[in-house]
């Protein structure tokens, strides 16, 4: 081709225009001015009205607070979090001051260098000493802290109480009985599936490996590696899969479900027992099965107790490239303020972070009981490595669950393929 | 010439036959669009219903409500015009002169570049969304419809002088030598006889460049960071997409009104369209 | 008067011509992807992107681990049956309702070409999530038609690469059909006439007629099928829900898009984009060559 030499040529000018590929200079901003805007990301939830009101709340006291200063809220779409957020930490032009972020995103952000260090700022906070230390672990990395916690959801076992009467059946008290119940519920009423169980649904199921005794990883601070494949892990990872089966949840259905797909299937009546959060609380409130339904803390291996559920959250941070330290860091604290979270529990449901907050509103509202039970009893967190957010977003464990569900691998095939993507991961990540 | 459908040696019996499975395979093709703008209109109950049926008997604007009344919606749809219609004129008159270039001049390189042309088509666009991150950035093109505009031109020229080629082509050399000795001018010839002749293939590849500019939703995601006002209209339908928890109405209702505009588009330039893709066989 | 009889014979003027177009072009689709290529031979995660840590170079090293990658295998070899699946079923029902087209009076015509604008006019994300309602187990008006109960189309590989392949073929036929179509209208009547009246069977006009003189045609819509069915991106990320369970409907384009952004591996994902073009510009260049073999020209 002729065109060899041309293009020979044109290759030469772009390198040296472009050796290496662009990378962005997200280094801490030096400024901290005190007048200004600040811009503000929170999610946007289903029915996001309540919580605008809230937000606005703090958001006037705030600008009454400080003059010049003016603050503006933007709801960002869950779904295209991660595509915005990444945008922010490579732009700062366009990043927030202050961000809402998921609770297992802490070490990847951090990793990313998009959270500010607020260690400091957060144990000068008088606030801050009632956090519930599990709350506090989510926006730890390495001893520093990155945020505030913003509100915490555990999920527990939601059943149908008209269901279990009218068969007669008690309130599973084992894992073991968990199985069987489910399957008494289905055989008798083809209709419904026993326990919705989703193959995409982690949070769900991680509960089964934890309560066998099973963790995701094992190490601390910088150093993670892989347990998923272990002896307990595998019976766990057995158990729950087990449960994808036509005489209760049919794979062809159940393997594609996420969280919400069994929360969804739960409230439109076609369950008899589900795995929900607290904050699935509203759309089951919303659903067909309304006064139909109980909650319990999810039951572990040995009768009587608890199986460890799974910490999730969200946190409200500064971020890294803000040039507004000292006000963005204020506001975080009002976002996070105990009294805009007992607010914000009116208006959303969702559990405060601090435990005396908490067990002022569940002296208020009767549902929270399960899941402040569940709390008390000790919950679990993922691994805080950078390396989660790669595990978690290349679906190493829906794969791993699907994997086994499907009869592509066994358990053991299917959990060691897993740790290996894991430690890969880990192992990159330093 | 005739066309060919009112030849006469084909048989009434087979006739009545390709006419009827032409009518119902008509009939396969549109059904889906037409569950679509039917779920759009049904209540709630009757969507997730597990005996669906083809009809409401109750149609409700409940789902096309829900749509509506996302903050801003009708600036996210004329930003959405904006985009696609720029692209449309400004890379179909990129495309015309470019098209123009390779067919009526012979000149070293023309096969190379042609070829490049056709390989640029193949470049997988998904995976530019980084480097044309960065692109735009420093083009301070970023939160701005231009960085939405940018890349589609660019991604709909190689097909448009791909396809525009066989129109150019199909203008008579008689002509532009006629046209010179009536003492035309150059830039007379290629916007005042040439551009009218080859402008039912403009269309025809227009319709291709509208499609893409107005169904993007990855650069508006990647693009459009902070400032919402220059979001598009894919991205306020994306809050219905969720995948855990379909909200079938919306959805539906949602796809009803993004496909309205592109099938107003189509049904327009449907007569140019026809007339124009067939324009490549004509030598 | 001007006697000279061309005066766009300059060398320079179809230059000037193409100058906006490659102006275009160098900035916004050779400059990135000579950017896709550098990002490949570097380690490049979200934490170099945005300046955490600093860009080492790989050389072929990301290479070496997609190859390595035996899931990369398995993807790309469904990648290209399942393309190859898309045009031939494509081309084969554009060509074949395109002859119908010629066979019947107007208002069927009218009917199944505006059916087929429907189809083409759909977005791409919009077709994907109908056709995945169509065929929903619990509220799918198929399943109710063909009796099967709540059969769930996506769970099996083989079935939610099918129906896949019904909506790529759904919204890519009219291009192929209103195209074809055009091409055969433009065919002299008398050509096919003549044929007729000798005898010939509609296979035979079809094959030694028509199909001779639509090749230019044929060439241009087998190309372009074999570009966009490769490329497929939208159809297998909505209806999949981002590849299928456990990752069983990956095709490169989606595997790539998982590897760059929902992992951050940006340069495992620019090394499939590469791998990618490489394989569209082999299959291209040999197809051009045949043609070229027998004197078409471009």
């Amino acid at each position: 081709m002729k065109l060899a030499p041309r293009l020979a040529v044109l290759l030469t000018a772009l390198a040296v225009t472009a050796c290496a590929p662009q990378t962005s200079t997200n280094s801490s901003s030096d400024k901290d001015e005190k007048t200004g805007t600040l811009r503000v990301w929170l999610f946007q939830e289903v029915g996001n009205k309540p919580k605008e009101k809230v937000v606005d709340s703090v958001v006037t006291a705030f600008e009454k607070a400080h003059d010049g200063t003016e603050v503006d809220v933007e709801y960002i779409p869950i779904e295209t979090r991660a595509q915005r957020v990444k945008a922010a930490f490579n732009d700062p032009d366009s990043a927030p001051d202050v961000m809402e972020y998921g609770n297992t995103d802490t070490a990847g952000y951090v990793k990313d260098g998009g959270l500010l260090d607020v260690t400091k700022e957060f144990g000068d906070w008088s606030e801050a000493k009632d956090t519930d230390p599990t709350a506090k672990q989510s926006v730890t990395v390495d001893g520093k802290i990155y945020g505030a916690p913003f509100y915490v959801g555990v999920r527990a076992l939601y059943y149908r109480t008209d269901v279990f009467e009218e068969l007669g059946l008690e309130v599973p008290k084992t894992m073991t009985e968990l199985a069987t119940t489910a399957r008494k519920i289905r055989a008798a009423k083809p209709e419904l599936y026993g326990l919705v169980v989703g193959g995409a649904y982690t949070y769900g199921a991680m509960p089964f490996v934890w309560a066998n005794g099973g963790e995701i990883a094992a190490g601390k601070g910088g150093s993670y590696a892989s347990a998923i494949d272990s002896a307990a892990a595998q019976k766990g990872i057995k158990a729950y899969t087990s449960l994808f089966t036509d005489d209760n949840c049919p794979a062809a259905k159940c393997a594609g479900m996420g969280g919400n797909d069994t929360v969804t299937a739960f409230a439109a009546g076609k369950a008899g027992m589900a795995i929900g959060g607290d904050f699935s609380h509203t759309a089951v409130e919303a659903g067909k099965v309304k006064g139909k339904y109980a909650v319990v803390p999810l039951p572990g291996v040995a009768a009587g107790s608890i199986a460890p559920a799974f910490a999730g959250g969200n946190n409200i941070g500064v971020l890294k490239s803000t040039s507004h330290r000292t006000l963005a860091v204020e506001l975080m604290e009002q976002l996070a303020s105990k009294k805009t979270q007992a607010s914000m529990f009116g208006a959303m449901g969702f559990l405060p972070t601090f435990s005396d907050v908490r067990q002022q509103v569940a002296a208020q509202e009767p549902y929270v009981k399960p899941f402040a039970e569940t709390l008390a009893a000790g919950t679990k967190f993922v691994p805080a490595s950078p390396a989660w957010s790669e595990i978690d977003s290349s679906l190493v464990l829906p794969t791993m669950f699907q994997e086994v569900i499907s009869g592509k691998k066994d358990v053991a095939g299917a959990s060691e393929d897993a740790a290996k993507k894991m430690d890969e991961a880990f192992g990159s990540a330093g | 010439m005739r066309p060919v459908s009112a030849m006469s040696f084909v048989r009434r019996p087979w006739r009545l036959l390709a006419e009827a499975s032409a009518l119902l395979i008509a009939v396969v093709v549109a059904f889906p669009l037409y569950w679509m703008v039917l779920s759009a209109f049904k209540p709630a109950g009757e969507i997730e219903s597990s005996e669906p049926r083809p009809w409401t008997l109750a149609p409700s604007l409940d789902s096309f409500r829900r749509v509506f009344e996302q903050n801003e919606f009708g600036r996210y749809f004329l930003n959405s015009l904006v985009v696609a219609c720029t692209v449309v004129i400004v890379s179909a008159l990129i495309a015309f002169l470019a098209a123009t270039a390779v067919t009526r001049f012979r000149f070293r390189f023309r096969t190379t570049l042609l070829i490049m042309f056709l390989v640029a088509q193949m470049v997988p666009v998904e995976a530019l969304t980084i480097p044309l991150f960065f692109l735009m950035r420093d083009f301070g093109q970023l939160n701005t419809l231009g960085s939405l505009i940018l890349p589609h031109i660019a991604f709909s020229l190689p097909f448009a002088i791909w396809m525009l080629r066989g129109f150019v082509k199909a203008v008579p050399e008689a002509l532009e030598e006629a046209a010179y000795m009536d003492g035309a001018s150059r830039s007379r010839f290629l916007w005042q006889i040439l551009f009218p002749l080859v402008f039912p293939g403009l269309v025809a590849t227009s319709v291709f460049s509208f499609i893409s500019a107005w169904n993007d939703f990855l650069f508006a995601k990647s693009f459009i960071i902070s400032d919402t006002s220059q979001s598009t209209l894919p991205m306020a339908l994306l809050v219905f997409y969720k995948p855990d928890e379909p909200d079938w109405g919306g959805v539906m209702a949602a796809s009803t009104v993004m496909t309205i505009p592109v099938l107003i588009f189509f049904v327009l330039v449907q007569r140019r369209l026809v007339s124009g893709l067939g324009g490549a066989v004509k030598d | 008067m001007n006697s000279s009889p061309r005066p766009m014979g300059r060398w320079s003027t179809p230059w000037l011509y193409l100058a906006p177009a490659l102006v275009v072009l160098a900035g916004l689709l050779v400059y990135p992807v000579y950017q896709l290529g550098l990002i490949s031979f570097f380690q490049y995660t979200q934490a170099q992107v945005s300046g955490g840590e600093p860009t080492t170079f790989q050389g072929f090293g990301n290479y070496a681990e997609l190859f390595g990658d035996e899931q990369f295998w398995q993807v790309l070899l469904a990648t290209v049956v399942f393309a190859a699946a898309c045009v031939v079923s494509t081309l084969a029902v554009g060509c074949a309702l395109a002859v119908l087209l010629t066979r019947v009076r107007a208002v069927p015509r009218l009917a199944l070409m505006l059916a087929a604008m429907g189809a083409w006019a759909t977005p791409a994300i919009t077709g994907s999530t109908v056709w995945l309602f169509l065929f929903d187990p619990d509220f799918g008006p198929v399943n109710r038609v063909l009796g099967l109960g709540d059969h769930s189309w996506t769970y099996g590989r083989f079935s939610a690469f099918f129906l896949v392949l019904l909506e790529v073929v759904w919204c890519s036929f009219p291009f192929v059909m209103v195209t074809v179509y055009a091409g055969i209208r433009a065919v002299p009547a008398e050509v096919l006439e003549a044929a007729a009246l000798d005898g010939a069977s509609q296979w035979r006009i079809w094959r030694s007629v028509l199909a001779p003189m639509l090749r230019p045609i044929l060439v241009v819509v087998t190309i372009q099928s074999v570009i966009w069915d490769f490329k497929v991106f939208t159809q297998i990320y909505v209806m999949t829900n981002g590849g299928g369970i456990a990752g069983q409907n990956l095709v490169l384009n989606v595997y790539a898009y998982q590897k760059a952004f929902a992992s951050s591996q940006y340069s495992l994902g620019s090394a499939i984009g590469v791998v990618m073009l490489l394989i569209l510009l082999a299959v291209t260049l040999v197809y051009l060559r045949l043609l070229r073999r027998q004197g078409e020209e471009l």
